[in-house]
């Protein structure tokens, strides 16, 4: 007997009803992406997924199960069958090979059938390993924990479980949009709608000369980091030169962010439509910047209808580094090549922006001409795997 | 593709690359070994030792230590000149368009263990002037560093007077940085007492230079060990680094007049199109013609660059794009230009190799973004 699979336990499946099936086949299907390199034979029943491990050693392919979103916790278990003598025997056998001097034994009894109940089994097995070593019991603050579930065809014992990413399997619960700026916090809201199940596909607004083509290759590192929740993502690049020039021939000063935003939002959420995706998503944290107050992000939001997702809205910067760091993506972030040039940034842009104001001044010049020139020039890269491949 | 940043790295050339795979498939034993292919390993490397010096006409009185870099190459100079030698004084004088790896050794032992370093002042075109340095010398003086061709502007420095005014000092050496002045213009070699470059800025392989001293010179070593390079340098030395080193000075300073004359004539164009357009020139006439450096009256340099690298020009700016780095130069600072003269600088620099076309089309480039592109 050995303790030689994993047992994988679904994330936020309750609440889920109908669509149990759905998640459970598109959690299988990332799963088995996610284990790819380890060529392992995974399969799922009502209530989990197991992968045989054979001779591989678990904690590598625990470590990439914890980057896969819609698992609540991972289980390396010992198989055996649904009789008191095995069990014993296997709990008897995982309790040594830990070899704490004391113990705690909890049973679920899954399948009613079984002549004796939860309690009746645990003092059993409990005896049995009292009788056949020199550990003690502790219920409070056991040395070793063993967790025993009983179903009808087989006795699943496991003494360690590791926490899952959560939320809900990738791609279930469609794509968003996501404006990408190569700061430090659009990679992480990005990560946000990731670990809730929700594929991104990113959008940059890049101002070449006034930008340096390194921001891209910065983004595409970010990526890379992402890579790890999500295997494939898409990046697109709007060129956005002519816009930001416009603007600033047309639009006082205190203006030029408020609408340049809206030029970005009118701009991601055509894509957005494009792409099929069902939100537009921005790394925006209220307050933090002046177009990011909730005046600023009315007059920006005036433009569309269509749903917009600010994962961070409420997050503070420090708590945002703090997970930009946990990422990888913050060394990255802070490179000295900025998302936006000097030369474009006001001096002091309206923090209460006037919707009436707003509409006036983009009215000076042909924006939805200009919108089409950008959508129709979009560059588009894939990511996959932690390197960029050739279109799809 | 154009590439005009020749001062930053230069291409190997293939003569240069042979003799490094000659050299490796060769005579790969180590050259302290003591068995007979370490021996004629060795006798390789001080062949190429020996061929350096005489390229330099300095053969008779200097040794050359191979390394890694001019980086490193100054560091072992200046360091090891001045911990020798701080019983005879602690004033070392470098000039104040020194290249980093010059000027942050210095206040290294500045701060570390308390050397007085001045400031020689250069003139309004980046020159260390004769009559500055006679003004700064007495003798406390123990080290004088000034560069032969600046990096940033192409200025170029009387070495033999300075050397002169120097030498007038028995205490004091003279340290010379010549990596932008190897094949760029005359030296007087033999009148320096150290020297430093490095091969990758003269077509040769990046990861080797060189430091050549006169032989009675003495230098706390950089790195402690088998005792190599005179004790100087401890290190295998790689005997095909060497050889590819010595390979790429010949030929640097056997094509230096043909490559002076033909670089001249595309600088007089560059110079003369650069003030046709407004442009401040921080070059001058007289100067190395192969680093021609501007200021940007009214745009970003940074966003200059960006655009020329996005038509496939490459030429060398000090600042990124950023409100959080912009930096200004120090050398044009030193040289009396503004800040923003000295924010948005662009430096060209010409090789040998570079055609007319190529600095043609820089500059209909140039004039095409200054209208393109938004000023500051």
């Amino acid at each position: 007997m050995k303790a030689d699979t994993l047992m994988i336990h679904y994330g936020e499946l309750s609440t889920k009803g109908d669509n149990r099936k759905a998640f459970i086949t598109c959690l299988l299907h990332n799963v088995r992406v996610a284990l790819k390199k380890f060529g392992l034979p995974c399969h799922a029943d009502r209530d989990h997924i197991y992968v045989q491990l054979g001779e591989e050693d678990p904690r590598p392919i625990i470590a990439r199960l914890k980057e896969v979103s819609g698992i609540q916790r991972i289980s390396v278990v010992m198989k055996t069958a649904p009789q008191l003598e095995e069990m014993r025997e296997g709990v008897l056998q995982l309790l040594k090979e830990e070899n704490k001097e004391t113990f705690k034994i909890d049973v679920k009894r899954v399948d009613k059938r079984f002549p004796l109940d939860s309690y009746g089994i645990t003092c059993d097995l409990a005896d049995y390993v009292l009788d056949h070593s020199d550990y003690a019991v502790d219920l409070h603050q056991p040395g070793a924990k063993v967790k025993v579930t009983l179903r009808s065809d087989a006795a699943y014992l496991s003494c360690h479980e590791e926490l899952g990413l959560g939320g809900y399997p990738l791609g279930m619960i469609g794509k968003v949009t996501m404006m990408l700026s190569g700061g430090i916090d659009s990679p992480v809201a990005a990560y946000a709608l990731i670990r809730r199940g929700i594929k991104v596909e990113c959008l940059h607004f890049a101002s070449p000369p006034y930008t340096s083509y390194a921001v891209v290759d910065k983004l595409k590192d970010i990526l890379v980091c992402l890579n790890d929740y999500q295997p494939d993502i898409k990046l697109q690049i709007v060129p956005f030169t002519k816009i930001q020039e416009a603007i600033y021939e047309s639009v006082p000063e205190p203006y030029c962010i408020t609408v340049m935003r809206r030029m970005m939002i009118r701009i991601a959420v055509a894509m957005a439509k494009k792409n099929k995706a069902l939100a537009v998503a921005t790394g925006e944290s209220i307050g933090q910047v002046a177009s990011q107050t909730l005046e600023s992000i009315g007059v920006i939001e005036e433009v569309t209808n269509f749903p917009i997702l600010r994962p961070l809205c409420v997050e503070d910067k420090l708590s945002i580094i703090e997970q930009a760091k946990r990422l990888g993506t913050y060394e990255i972030s802070i490179r000295p090549y900025e998302d936006c040039c000097t030369i474009f940034k006001p001096k002091r842009p309206k923090t209460k922006p006037k919707l009436e104001d707003a509409k006036f001044y983009e009215s000076k010049f042909d924006y939805e001409t200009l919108i089409q020139e950008c959508l129709q020039n979009i560059e588009t890269i894939y990511i996959s795997e932690g390197k960029e491949v050739e279109g799809k | 593709m154009t590439y005009l940043d020749f001062a930053s790295s230069t291409p190997p050339r293939s003569e240069v690359l042979d003799r490094f795979a000659e050299l490796n498939r060769e005579s790969f034993a180590n050259p302290s070994s003591t068995h007979a292919l370490g021996r004629e390993a060795e006798r390789k490397l001080e062949q190429e030792r020996k061929t350096l010096l005489d390229l330099f006409g300095v053969g008779a009185s200097h040794r050359a230590v191979f390394l890694s870099s001019a980086t490193e190459g100054n560091n072992l100079a200046l360091k090891g000149v001045a911990l020798q030698y701080s019983n005879r004084g602690k004033k070392i004088l470098v000039s104040s368009t020194e290249h980093p790896s010059v000027i942050e050794p210095l206040d290294y032992l500045a701060n570390t263990y308390g050397f007085e370093v001045i400031r020689i002042p250069v003139d309004s075109l980046g020159r260390v002037l004769p009559e500055t340095l006679q003004g700064l010398m007495d003798k406390d003086v123990i080290l004088v560093s000034v560069m032969g061709v600046n990096n940033e502007t192409g200025a170029v420095n009387d070495l033999a007077a300075l050397s002169k005014i120097v030498h007038a000092y028995p205490k004091a050496f003279f340290h010379s940085d010549l990596t932008q002045a190897i094949g760029k213009t005359d030296v007087p070699y033999k009148d320096l007492d150290l020297f430093t470059f490095s091969a990758h800025k003269i077509h040769g392989l990046k990861g080797v230079g060189a430091l050549v001293l006169r032989s009675s010179i003495r230098l706390v070593p950089s790195f402690h060990g088998g005792g190599q390079e005179y004790g100087f340098r401890s290190s295998t030395v790689s005997l095909p680094l060497a050889g590819s080193l010595v390979k790429a000075v010949a030929l640097s300073l056997k094509e230096q007049k043909k490559s002076i004359a033909h670089v001249s004539a595309l600088r007089d164009v560059l110079l003369e199109g650069l003030q046709e357009k407004g442009m401040v020139l921080n070059s001058y006439p007289e100067g190395c013609p192969f680093v021609v450096n501007f200021s940007l009256p009214l745009h970003k340099a940074s966003v200059i660059v960006e655009g020329l690298s996005q038509r496939g020009i490459y030429v060398s700016s000090l600042s990124a794009c950023s409100s959080k780095t912009d930096q200004v130069s120090y050398v044009l600072l030193a040289m009396g230009k503004s800040k923003e003269e000295a924010g948005n600088s662009i430096r060209v620099s010409l090789d040998g190799s570079t055609s007319l076309e190529e600095v043609e089309s820089f500059l209909n480039n140039l004039s095409a973004l200054l209208l393109e592109v938004r000023p500051r």
